[in-house]
């Protein structure tokens, strides 16, 4: 028994450095605290990177610390709404992605329009009139956009070139050939898929069901306004998937998964928003660095020219709750972190900004290879479905309908048939 | 004689060889992936030989802060968890031992009813109240709830311990003038040092790795190392599996240290034990 | 018989006593309850009350919950899915809990025969209950990949078919149920072996005098002393995996299709990812339902345990 002490020692020393750490501030720290809740990534592009910490001014004019509170995508917004359910809340600002914005949680929210006609924010106009429209809810606007991010093309030039492609596809047929053509053993040993994609997002069978002059759903809240579309997408997949150009695995692949696959030369085309770009080239985490290129995805042939193709394109935009104890400071966070100047470094620092005119910045687009490409993209981008409130019932019944059809279960006619009467009734609801 | 004792041996060598196999192989591939370079870490071909690095760990030091604080939290809210539930499952284990009914008998059962109830579901009433009494973000909630998850289980395992030690120890005492406290501190505990361990091995592994109930009840100043394990998964923009396995190495070491530290203690308890002879 | 420990006159008269105030609780014993009993009522049976409420409401982020009466349940149970998350949830049980307990009792045993080096081994075999499940599904998920992972290699190379996880769903449910083995046969394992490090080694010594043989040492003399603690270990387990969560969520997040999906997945959808608090609720307290009708016969072995001698 004469061991016990050791635990029992570690036990109390432990207890006291934790009352230590609980009592008493630094003598350091400012008056003030502003908490945010958001990703980890909106942290890093204000704080982080080529253009280092923007929010230091802010902060030392206002007197004010900043603790951020950060969490992945689904969490972060349960964590957010749970929060601003509250009596009152510690966070003074959230983020929220384009998707939870319903109507449903307005109330959840403090309209903004108060604020912005009191101290507004530096050419609103800038700010992409879409991610706008979308936090508008009942002509209030309740979050200001801050981060966009659009969906393109990968694809490993070092692999196409092995099997003779001189250039990546300008049309979905041709990116279905080069699929097909692109499923082999590499010179590296390594067998590779012609294609690689999460089975667990929606921007991947939405992305196809464009490309045919379809959708999931548009933005007037119409289900799959083009059927026909639809069931080419599936068609076309579920054809790739038999044919050994999606993994075998392609039911529990998930996002993480594409990026490895990309670096390793495991697969030769994914579907990833265009700030990937940097990590897919990592040179000390990539196979390929420096090969792995991007275009916007491309529509079908038939549509060329006809129409832009609409890629998708997801944003976030920061928000107070409504329970929040101060919202002027949050507003002033807010206001300065939106102005041209800040969201440009933030750009530098890896963000996708929402305002247009970063994206013709010159020190922006060379910081970032694929600017170009993502600004004429972005251009006839819409978001992968529109947020109401059954809209994540509505994307899981989607994938799971797809699912079944890649993998051969059901027919494209009746996975798109099944998709339309399950997902009806959730659309009035 | 010697053939079959030959024979004995060598199945216990293959049957502890197939346990190892069967335990250490991922584990091995976490811990040395934290020293591969990441572009062999998930190579295929996998790669068997390589340049080891510690640049992993650099980064999680320089990228990633907030993961040791993480790990200090975990730590206070381990120890707290373990000290509680350990101290009340070993006095309610003692309480079923020694006296006996209906009444307990169906106090217990409700015991070990109640956590069948999935714990995801409590939080959606627990938060609001815990926000409510200001207990949110605090290493005491999160002591609470990890310690009360586990009482059932312990007050079990402390009562099966308990029973085996022979009540004329408690009637001894009694005897001797002492209260049933006493009884307890100085008869049952060190007696029972076995279970307390096994219950105390149960609690600290859970809540070293707990999740969920740290995700919702924590914001900054007790935060837990598996939320940043958690984090350094969903990135939306770039993660790095090097500093992922680094940080599970770095995160596992300690509960491995503690086994290695109180085996000692569990043997000697066992050829130490007065009863047992 | 289990062997008992020796009574004295006194502590017989004072059994008999408490059996006889059969339906009271002694109020000696009330203090030593109390910490337990206190937390268990305030973090989950308080909370558990609000659930009941909760799952007669339809319930969301911005809106006060409104009474629906048993409309969560009637949905529930007339979900195909809550079937197939049933059925799933409860062949994963089975599977888990019998499997690990036999393994659990071999490794127990093998230990307590005496290996060298004994602390590093046990290390050795805590490590998996203590590794982050994150950190394990992520390299699961790589091992077991169907196309360039080591096992299957492995496996193909002894000539046995790949782990078709991805895309069988029976598969899928097998690496489900071997991961949940990986993870938690430490937490079974160490139940049974610390109640056999508490057998008196004076019954062995007896034992081997006698020159019984080791298959009536186990049924006479191993296997009745640690049925408490087999009990135990068990109606845990059990408990733990009916609720299994995370090792279905970060392998194959319950597909291909919803294939796969177990109980706990289904009721994480309602709650965190639909905000539909009051089917989650429904689904809970159904899942309660569930668990008691299939535990029963655990918990009346667990009740009879309690009520009768030591062991």
């Amino acid at each position: 028994m004469s061991k016990n002490w050791t635990r029992r020692q570690v036990l109390s020393s432990t207890l006291a450095a934790a009352a230590g750490i609980a009592a008493g501030r630094p003598a350091w720290a400012a008056a003030k605290t502003l908490n945010v809740l958001g990703h980890r990534v909106h942290q890093n592009s204000l704080t982080t990177g080529v253009a280092g910490d923007l929010t230091k001014p802010w902060r030392d004019s206002n007197d004010t610390d900043i603790a951020w509170t950060t969490f992945d995508t689904d969490p972060l917004q349960d964590r957010l709404f749970r929060e601003a359910s509250l009596d009152s809340t510690d966070f003074g600002v959230g983020f929220l992605v384009n998707s939870r914005a319903t109507p449903t949680v307005a109330p959840l929210l403090q309209p903004l329009d108060a604020y912005r006609a009191r101290t507004p924010i530096e050419d609103f106009g800038d700010i992409a009139p879409g991610l706008v429209s979308a936090m508008t809810i009942n002509g209030s606007l309740m979050a200001v956009p801050f981060r966009t991010a659009t969906i393109g093309l990968f694809y490993n030039e070092a692999l196409l070139e092995e099997r003779g492609i001189k250039a990546p596809p300008a049309t979905l047929e041709e990116l279905v050939d080069q699929a097909k053509q692109l499923t082999f053993r590499s010179q590296a040993g390594t067998p590779v898929v012609g294609m690689v994609v999460a089975s667990d997002l929606a921007t991947f069978p939405v992305s196809f069901a464009r490309a045919y002059g379809g959708d999931f759903i548009g933005p007037n809240l119409k289900l799959v306004p083009d059927p026909a579309a639809m069931e080419k997408a599936f068609a076309t997949l579920a054809d790739l998937y038999k044919a050994g150009a999606l993994p075998r695995t392609f039911a529990t692949t998930s996002n993480d998964d594409q990026v490895t696959w990309l670096q390793q030369g495991r697969a030769a085309f994914t579907v990833l928003p265009f700030a990937r770009y940097a990590q897919l080239n990592r040179q000390d985490q990539s196979k390929y660095p420096g090969r792995i290129k991007a275009v916007e995805f491309p529509i079908s042939a038939a549509l060329k020219g006809k129409m832009p193709m609409a890629s998708c394109v997801e944003f976030w935009a920061m928000c107070i709750p409504r329970n929040a104890r101060d919202k002027d400071l949050a507003w002033s966070f807010i206001q300065t972190m939106s102005g041209k100047a800040i969201t440009l470094g933030a750009a530098r620092n890896g963000n996708g900004p929402a305002r247009t005119s970063t994206y013709s910045d010159p020190s922006f687009a060379a910081a970032q290879p694929m600017a170009a490409v993502e600004a004429k993209a972005l251009g006839g981008a819409r978001v992968p479905l529109p947020a109401f409130p059954n809209a994540a019932r509505a994307q899981a019944m989607f994938l799971e309908e797809m699912q079944l059809a890649v993998l051969g279960r059901k027919s494209p006619k009746e996975a798109v048939v099944a998709i339309v009467e399950r997902i009806t009734p959730l659309m009035t609801a | 004689m010697r053939p079959k004792r030959v024979v004995v041996g060598a199945g216990k060598a293959v049957a502890v060889a197939l346990v190892l196999l069967w335990s250490l192989v991922p584990i091995a591939f976490i811990v040395v992936s934290s020293f591969k370079p990441s572009a062999d870490i998930f190579a295929v071909p996998p790669r068997i030989t390589f340049s080891p690095t510690m640049q992993h760990f650099a980064d999680l030091w320089t990228q990633w802060r907030g993961f040791f604080t993480g790990l200090l939290n975990s730590a206070i809210v381990t120890a707290g968890a373990t000290l509680v539930a350990v101290v009340a499952s070993t006095m309610a284990g003692y309480a079923y031992s020694r006296f006996r009914g209906g009444a307990m008998a169906g106090t217990a059962v409700f015991l070990v009813a109640v956590r069948l109830l999935p714990p995801i579901v409590i939080t959606l009433p627990l938060f609001p109240m815990v926000n409510s009494l200001r207990l949110n973000d605090t290493h005491l909630v999160l002591i609470l709830l990890y310690s009360t998850f586990f009482v059932s289980l312990g007050t079990l395992l402390m009562r099966t311990f308990i029973d085996q030690i022979p009540r004329e120890l408690d009637e001894a005492a009694l005897v001797d003038g002492g209260s049933r406290l006493t009884i307890l501190r100085r008869v049952i505990m060190p007696l029972s040092s076995q279970g307390m361990l096994a219950v105390a091995v149960f609690v600290i592994v859970f809540a070293w790795n707990e999740f969920l109930f740290a995700f919702i009840f924590t914001s900054t100043r007790a935060k837990t190392a598996p939320l940043f394990i958690a984090e350094m998964m969903g990135s939306l923009d770039a993660f790095d599996w090097g500093v992922l396995f680094a940080a599970s190495t770095v995160q596992l070491l300690p509960i491995m240290l503690f086994v290695l530290l109180t085996q000692r203690h569990l043997v000697a308890g066992l050829t130490g034990g007065a009863i047992k002879g | 018989m289990a062997a008992t420990t020796p009574r004295t006159l006194a502590s017989t008269v004072a059994s008999h006593r408490s059996r006889n105030g059969r339906f009271r609780i002694p109020v000696k014993a009330l203090p030593f309850l109390a910490p337990v009993h206190a937390l268990v009522l305030g973090v989950i049976v308080i909370p558990a009350l609000y659930v009941v409420w909760l799952s007669l409401t339809t319930s969301t982020f911005g809106k006060a919950p409104s009474f629906v009466g048993l409309a969560n349940y009637v949905h529930s149970l007339g979900d195909p899915y809550f079937w197939r998350a049933m059925r799933n949830t409860v062949v994963i049980v089975l599977i888990v809990v019998h499997v690990e307990l036999i393994a659990g009792l071999a490794m127990a045993l093998l230990f307590a025969s005496g290996l060298p080096a004994r602390r590093w081994l046990l290390a050795a075999v805590l490590a998996p209950y203590a590794v982050s499940e994150v950190s394990a599904a992520v390299i699961w998920r790589f091992l077991f990949d169907a196309d360039v992972g080591p096992v299957t290699v492995a496996l193909n190379a002894l000539g046995l078919p790949s782990l078709e996880w991805s895309v069988v769903p029976a598969h899928g449910l097998l690496i489900i149920a071997l991961l949940s083995m990986w993870l938690h046969l430490p937490f079974t394992f160490i139940i049974l072996y610390a109640a056999r490090l508490a057998i008196p080694t004076h019954l062995y010594e007896a034992a081997k005098m006698d020159a019984t043989s080791s298959l009536q040492t186990f049924r006479y003399i191993t296997l009745p002393l640690l049925m408490p603690a087999i009990l135990v270990a068990m109606l845990f387990r059990y408990i733990f995996a009916f609720r299994l969560f995370s090792e279905v969520w970060l392998m194959t997040q319950g597909g291909p299709a919803r294939a796969t999906e177990v109980l706990a997945v289904y009721l994480y959808l309602d709650a965190f990812r639909f905000s539909a608090f009051g089917a989650a609720a429904a689904t809970g307290w159904l899942m309660v339902i569930v668990s008691l009708i299939l535990g029963v016969g655990y918990l009346w072995g667990l009740r009879r345990q309690m009520m009768g001698d030591a062991a």
